[in-house]
C-alpha cells in the first residue's frame, strides 16, 4: 500500500543509516490516480489525505486570510472530483493535477480581493495594496519538488537535502555520511535529474503549459 | 560544437565549483548548455525552499466535511425541489456549503427512489452521469438531513459545453435548463482570465445574442433566464472572456460553447 504521505515525509535525519534499503521507491500512486479518476470515493478520501495539506500550504501562503484558504482547499477538492474525467494520469501526477486547481483557485481569489481593492481605490485613491503572500506559481513548484524529493531512494534524498538545507559541498557531505564522494556524486546527480525531470512535468513555470496571469501575481 | 558534460553542469548548477574559463566561453555561446544550466539551478533553488514541506499540518475536519457537503449539493443539483421554487434562488450564492443549502437541497436517504423516477422522466446522458454518483455520494456521507422529498426538477433542454476556439481543450461544462426558468451550469478547466467569465445565449441564425449573466469561481452556477425566452431560436449557451472595460457586449473570446437539445 502507499507509504504515506509522500509530502508528509519525515525530514531527513542523520542518524538515519545512509545505506538503508528503500522498501517502495515510489508510492503507489498510479493506483490512486486512476482509482479517483473512476469515481472511487475512497480514493477522493486518500488523495485528501495526502494531498489536503499540500493544497492548504499553496493557499495559507498565498492568501492572507486563514479561511479563504480553507476555502480555497475545499473548492479545488470539490472541483478535483467533479472534474475527475479530466484528469489525465499521462500528463502528470494527481498531486500536480491538484495543485494546478488549487493554483487557479488561488489566482482566483487574489483577482477578486484586487477587484475589492480596486472598486475602494477609485473612491479613496489609494495605493494599489501589495500582495501579502508568495507568487502562487513559485509555491506550487516548490510543492512539486518536494513531492519529488520525498519519492527519491534514501540515499539520493539525504545527499540532496544535504547540499540544499545545509549548504553542504559534496566532499563534506562524503566525510559526514561516510559515502565515497564518487558515490555522493552520483546520487546526487541522479537526484537532481529525477527533481529536474518531475518540474518539467508538474511545475508551472517549467513548460509548456499556459501561464498564469501576470496581473494576479 | 561539443556541450558540456551534464555531468558537470549538475555540479556547476549546485555550485559546486566555478565554470573555468572554457566552460564560462561554452555557456556564453552555447543556448543548450546555459539553459540546461539555468534549469537545474532554478530546481536546486526550489529543492532549497523545500525545507519544512515535508512536515505540513493537514486541514482542519470541517474542510473533509465541507468537500463532502459541497459534492453532495453539486451532483444532486437536478433534482432542486419543486414547489418550494424560492429554494433553487439560495444556490447562487449557497455554493459553499454551512449555509443551509445543501441541507435542504438534498435528501440522501432518500435519493435513490427520487433519482429512478428522474431518470425515467429525464433520460439523458447527464441524468445517467449523474444518477451514477449517487451511491457514492450515499457512501461518502450517510447522515444529513431527510427533508421531504420534492418532485423532482424536469430538464426542459441540456446542452454540453465544448472548448471553443485557442481554449484549452480540456475546459468543458454542461448546461440544463430547468421547468423553473433556470439555467443550471457546470463548468471545469475553465482558463483562467484577466476579467470574468460571463454567460450569453445566442440565436445561431443571426448572431443574436443576450447576456444571462456572470459566473463566479464556482464549478456549479445556477442563473436565473428570461421568462418566455425562445429556446428554440436562442439555443446556443456561451461562455465569454470579458473585461472590465466597462463594455457590456460580448467580447468576442468564447471560451466555452454548446447547443441546447430539448
Amino acid at each position: 500500500m502507499a507509504v504515506g504521505v509522500t509530502v508528509g515525509h519525515a525530514p531527513w535525519k542523520a542518524s538515519r543509516p545512509v545505506t538503508a534499503a528503500r522498501q517502495e521507491p515510489y508510492p503507489p500512486e498510479d493506483d490512486l490516480a486512476a482509482r479517483f479518476r473512476a469515481g472511487d470515493e475512497q480514493a477522493l478520501r486518500e488523495a485528501y489525505d495526502r494531498y489536503g495539506r499540500v493544497v492548504l500550504h499553496l493557499a495559507t501562503s498565498t492568501l492572507a486570510n486563514r479561511s479563504d484558504a480553507e476555502d480555497v482547499t475545499q473548492t479545488t477538492f470539490v472541483a478535483a472530483w467533479l472534474g475527475r474525467d479530466t484528469f489525465d494520469p499521462e500528463k502528470g501526477s494527481l498531486v500536480g493535477w491538484l495543485l494546478g486547481i488549487g493554483r487557479r483557485k488561488v489566482i482566483d481569489r487574489l483577482r477578486a480581493s484586487a477587484r475589492e481593492t480596486r472598486v475602494v481605490e477609485t473612491v479613496r485613491q489609494l495605493p494599489e495594496t501589495a500582495r501579502t503572500g508568495p507568487d502562487p506559481d513559485t509555491v506550487v513548484d516548490r510543492l512539486v519538488v518536494a513531492d519529488e524529493l520525498a519519492r527519491l531512494p534514501d540515499d539520493q534524498r539525504r545527499m540532496l537535502e544535504l547540499a540544499f538545507f545545509d549548504d553542504l559541498t559534496h566532499q563534506q557531505i562524503a566525510t559526514v555520511t561516510g559515502v565515497p564522494l564518487g558515490t555522493v556524486k552520483s546520487h546526487i546527480r541522479r537526484g537532481m535529474a529525477s527533481l529536474k525531470r518531475r518540474w518539467e512535468v508538474d511545475g508551472v513555470t517549467s513548460g509548456p503549459r499556459p501561464a498564469g496571469l501576470p496581473g494576479a501575481r | 560544437m561539443s556541450h558540456l558534460d551534464h555531468d558537470r553542469l549538475v555540479f556547476l548548477a549546485l555550485g559546486e565549483s566555478e565554470a573555468d574559463t572554457t566552460e564560462s566561453t561554452h555557456l556564453g555561446a552555447c543556448a543548450h548548455c546555459r539553459t540546461e544550466m539555468d534549469t537545474l539551478q532554478h530546481v536546486a533553488g526550489l529543492g532549497a525552499g523545500t525545507q519544512g514541506l515535508h512536515d505540513l499540518p493537514d486541514p482542519p475536519e470541517h474542510v473533509w466535511q465541507d468537500i463532502v457537503a459541497e459534492i453532495r449539493a453539486a451532483e444532486t443539483l437536478p433534482a432542486l425541489p419543486g414547489p418550494r421554487a424560492e429554494r433553487s434562488d439560495e444556490r447562487p450564492s449557497g455554493d459553499r456549503p454551512g449555509d443551509g443549502a445543501g441541507g435542504v437541497l438534498l435528501a440522501p436517504s432518500r435519493r435513490r427512489g427520487r433519482w429512478s423516477r428522474w431518470a425515467a422522466t429525464a433520460a439523458t446522458a447527464a441524468a445517467a452521469a449523474v444518477v451514477g454518483v449517487v451511491g457514492t455520494l450515499v457512501v461518502l456521507d450517510g447522515t444529513g438531513p431527510t427533508p421531504e422529498p420534492a418532485p423532482p426538477r424536469v430538464v426542459l433542454a441540456s446542452a454540453p459545453l465544448k472548448a471553443y476556439g485557442a481554449t484549452p481543450p480540456d475546459a468543458n461544462g454542461e448546461a440544463r435548463v430547468f421547468d423553473n426558468g433556470r439555467l443550471h451550469l457546470h463548468l471545469a478547466n475553465l482558463p483562467d482570465v484577466p476579467g470574468y467569465y460571463e454567460v450569453w445565449l445566442i440565436n445561431p441564425r443571426n448572431m443574436q445574442m443576450f447576456s444571462v449573466g456572470v459566473l463566479g469561481d464556482a464549478t456549479d452556477e445556477l442563473l436565473p433566464l428570461p421568462p418566455n425566452v425562445d429556446l428554440e431560436a436562442y439555443s446556443v449557451v456561451d461562455v465569454s472572456a470579458e473585461a472590465y472595460d466597462n463594455n457590456t457586449a460580448h467580447s468576442g473570446k468564447s471560451l466555452l460553447r454548446g447547443t441546447l437539445t430539448g
